[in-house]
């Protein structure tokens, strides 16, 4: 009897850790601004903020994405819920109805931490190999 | 003022042209101020149409049609944004004319995500489309169901004078729910879309003079399902006073007019697929009684095969009155097949044909033939549109 509870308990303490393990998404990495405040974001968080429904940080600092077009959109796929052109038309959508903002775009990885670093309020998917240099990194939960 | 707008047009786009793409432009003000962000987009078709003129002179084939616009975009204090867009366009000489525009000019202090205020002149929104309706850039079609989203009533229809409340409420494992709640005045134009077709449904010895300010409210619900990519939409409001005077041998006459329309919406984003669907139905009821009751509808299907390429086709029927859905000369059904190129990812380019029945949405004041026949006739539309 004892056995069976110990084990039962010992099978929702796995389980239970399985549910908060981080999200990590395909090839990418979640980097922000160094001056956010925040060091994670839950998944539907993310998604909250690449669909537009969360666009200010907690500060009231308004969130700025950047996207580096065709390396990370199976990552962006993750974040938003959205093809990469379904994205884009969401985000153009937005912009030209006066309700958001498009999303900043990069040449390359390296740009894409330049610009996340030079603009307060940034966040961005990098692929995971890259140089987070004047960023932080986000995790993802 | 109509050829400096069209130089401006001709001027943007070769300046966008001559950069080698579009990126958003950034101004600084001041090393205490964040840059204000820079949009726009130009675009110019060419529409050709069998036996009947229809969203211009088309039976000869009409390059009047082109629209452009610019934004600005600022974010000066926390939670708060500044945005304007200036807009012009042309389609068909009969709308548009190349005037320029404030499409939209607005402050916006977001509370938090379920809680949102904007104020101004702001984007109405009704549907999928009306709020971007004239962005060619955000949708696969040329021509989006004209009688859902009539091109012609575009100086009226697509930004009004007042605010809104905005949120997003979360329903748990239900999704969420975002809403709009809008209210405000139109301002119609006697030279515009709507001025024409009350112009077209008068007699010939009935001026109209002008159009009062017209108060509307309204509210866009989407419920956002807890399938990913699919949303469930719904509008509705009240033209409170749709007003205007005309004059006939001397004498004016002040008509008034209640407006209560209905809009559902269906969209679901699947892969590199994308569903929709949407029903529009409106009452035009005089002052002095009787009423006018329209409808619409469409359901279209695209998909994207690459970066470069997507298709698309619709179905949309339109009857200006339910009670003569069998009179060709007060419906029309309208089949469309799109192809959109993006050769690059600031240049855009689509085809599309279509093959129509009924002509419900022709000027039908002017020489067009035999407009109850009921035979198909087909148009050709072709655009580029250029972004940054």
């Amino acid at each position: 009897m004892k056995n069976t509870f110990l084990k039962l308990g010992l099978l929702c303490v796995v389980l239970t850790a399985g549910a908060w393990r981080a999200l990590a998404l395909d090839g990418a990495v979640v980097i922000a601004n160094s001056g956010v405040a925040a060091d994670s974001l839950s998944a539907d968080a993310l998604k909250d903020i690449y669909t537009a429904k969360t666009k200010y940080w907690d500060g009231g600092q308004v969130i700025i994405i950047a996207v580096l077009p065709d390396k990370t959109d199976a990552a962006l796929l993750q974040a938003s819920g959205m093809e990469a052109s379904q994205f884009k038309t969401f985000w153009q959508r937005l912009a030209f109805s006066g309700r958001g903002q498009e999303p900043k775009t990069a040449a390359d990885a390296n740009a894409l931490v330049a610009l996340v670093a030079a603009n307060k309020g940034a966040i961005a998917i990098v692929p995971t190999d890259t140089a987070l240099t004047g960023v932080k990194k986000i995790e993802i939960k | 003022m109509k050829q400096t707008a069209h130089k401006l047009i001709l001027s943007l786009t070769a300046t966008i042209l001559a950069a080698g793409g579009a990126r958003a432009y950034d101004v600084s003000l001041s090393t205490n101020l964040p840059p204000i962000d820079f949009h726009g987009f130009a675009s110019q078709g060419f529409l050709d149409s069998s036996t009947y003129n229809y969203l211009g002179d088309t039976t000869h084939g009409s390059f009047l049609f082109t629209e452009a616009g610019v934004n600005a975009s600022l974010n000066p204090f926390p939670r708060t944004r500044i945005t304007a867009q200036a807009f012009t366009y042309d389609m068909g000489q009969d709308v548009g004319k190349y005037d320029v525009v404030l499409d939209y000019a607005s402050v916006e202090y977001t509370i938090n995500d379920q809680f949102g205020v904007r104020a101004g002149r702001i984007r109405r929104p009704e549907g999928i489309y009306n709020s971007i309706q004239d962005v060619d850039l955000a949708r696969t079609f040329v021509l989006l169901p004209q009688g859902v989203y009539d091109a012609r009533w575009r100086d009226f229809y697509v930004s009004m004078d007042g605010g809104e409340v905005f949120g997003d409420i979360s329903l748990g494992k239900s999704g969420d729910l975002s809403y709009d709640a809008f209210g405000g005045v139109f301002r119609p134009q006697v030279d515009g879309g709507l001025g024409k077709k009350i112009g077209n449904q008068v007699p010939s010895f009935v001026k109209l003079d002008s159009f009062g300010a017209d108060p509307q409210s309204g509210l866009q619900l989407w419920w956002n399902t807890p399938v990913n990519g699919f949303r469930v939409g719904a509008t509705g409001g009240y033209n409170f006073d749709l007003n205007f005077d005309t004059t006939a041998f001397g004498q004016t006459s002040l008509n008034h007019f209640t407006v209560p329309f209905v809009q559902g919406s269906v969209e679901y984003l699947w892969k590199s697929w994308t569903f929709q669907s949407e029903y529009f139905t409106y009452w035009v009821d005089p002052a002095n009684g009787g009423s006018d009751h329209d409808d619409a509808w469409y359901a279209d299907v695209a998909y994207r095969f690459n970066k470069k390429v997507e298709v698309g086709i619709y179905y949309s029927e339109n009857d200006n009155d339910v009670n003569q859905r069998a009179n060709p000369s007060q419906y029309q059904k309208d089949v469309a097949l799109a192809v959109r190129f993006d050769p690059t990812s600031w240049w855009i380019f689509k085809v599309e044909g279509h093959c129509i029945h009924g002509t419900g949405l022709v000027d039908q004041s002017s020489n067009e033939p035999n407009l109850n026949s009921g035979k198909p006739w087909y148009m050709l539309a072709v655009k580029t549109t250029i972004s940054f």
